[in-house]
């Protein structure tokens, strides 16, 4: 939160994201994969052209070192390095998970920043909760999400992922929602419309269903 | 008697209708009242991003009757209140489109007092040699 108004400090590839870490290069690539490591790419370069803002990092490493995920594998720097991806499907899921994994990170740490790079800046949500309609700009989100807190929690699930060429729907369970607005162990269904765009996914949509208790 | 699923599905589907119709014959007021007032619509036209209903509304005007389209459910997901349609149309045709081209959208829906209100629409055109060239 205090960094929030600090200039934006950039690291400008995976070789100073890593030394920022302390971690190998392949470690904080996995970590972007998988656990939302908040990364960015440059539009209109190449595909490897990373960078990342530190006070996004120092976030998202605070959260990790208080809420460590039960799926991370710590030490895997010794494990054989993956076989590349030649599927261009698994390579868009990938680059679709990697921009969920923004939103997942936010929800988790109750930190709309960490999720906002995630987004189209047009994007919209939509959808009831306790029979209130809400529907307008992402900014709703954002605001819920910083009111809400940590919801160290919660456990989302892809239930989908469909992918057709620049367009994507990905269907999102997530179980054991917290916090301030949440309440406790609440249960949300979400479906989110991605587009591509040079190169990177964004969310222009998000509806959702809030399962009553 | 009707499971819940079917009778949802059947009120989807009238509401995707009117959208068909309104493309099938160039008329934007026939899928207006498909469509939630804060609808949203994004994609690709060629290089150029599309955003908003009203540019659908204008260009379905503009572009004018699609007599031959051929649209095909492919998936309706229902979640309680919310929904996702994917539509395959080949066939597309008109002023705009050109002839002959295939568009996949993904709708997605929000269970209304009203009824089904699509929300959203994103597209992607498949570009055939012939439209790109246009």
């Amino acid at each position: 939160m205090p960094e929030r108004n600090t200039p934006q400090k950039t690291l400008e590839s995976w070789k100073q994201i890593a030394a920022y870490l302390d971690r190998s290069e392949r470690t904080v690539r996995r970590w972007e994969a998988t656990e939302g490591l908040p990364v960015h790419r440059h539009e209109h370069e190449r595909q490897d052209t990373v960078f990342a803002y530190r006070h996004e990092i120092e976030a998202w490493s605070r959260l990790r070192t208080t809420c460590p995920n039960p799926f991370s594998v710590d030490g895997a720097d010794n494990l054989p390095a993956p076989t590349p991806v030649v599927n261009a499907y698994l390579v868009e899921h990938d680059a679709i998970t990697r921009t969920m994994h923004r939103y997942i990170a936010g929800a988790r740490a109750g930190d709309s920043d960490l999720m906002r790079s995630a987004f189209h800046p047009s994007a919209t949500i939509s959808g009831y909760c306790l029979g209130v309609e809400y529907t307008g700009s992402v900014e709703h989100v954002f605001q819920w999400i910083d009111e809400n807190g940590p919801a160290p929690n919660i456990n989302p699930r892809f239930a989908r992922i469909e992918i057709i060429e620049s367009i994507a729907v990905v269907h999102l369970e997530v179980q054991h929602w917290s916090g301030k607005l949440a309440g406790a162990n609440a249960r949300a269904s979400d479906v989110f419309t991605l587009l591509k765009r040079n190169g990177e996914w964004k969310i222009t949509h998000k509806l959702f269903h809030w399962h009553d208790q | 008697m009707k499971s819940e699923y079917l009778s949802e599905y059947d009120n989807i589907v009238r509401t995707m209708q009117m959208y068909i119709d309104g493309s099938k014959q160039g008329k934007s007021e026939l899928m207006r009242p498909a469509f939630h007032p804060s609808a949203s619509f994004f994609g690709y036209a060629g290089e150029q991003l599309a955003v908003g209903t009203q540019f659908l509304f204008d260009w379905i005007d503009k572009n004018g009757p699609a007599p031959n389209i051929e649209p095909r459910f492919v998936s309706v997901d229902i979640l309680e209140s919310i929904a996702v349609v994917r539509l395959e149309v080949a066939e597309w045709s008109g002023k705009l489109a050109g002839s002959g081209v295939r568009m996949s959208d993904l709708f997605t829906l929000l269970k209304t007092p009203g009824g089904w209100k699509i929300i959203q629409k994103a597209f992607h055109w498949h570009a055939t040699e012939q439209s790109l060239a246009a």
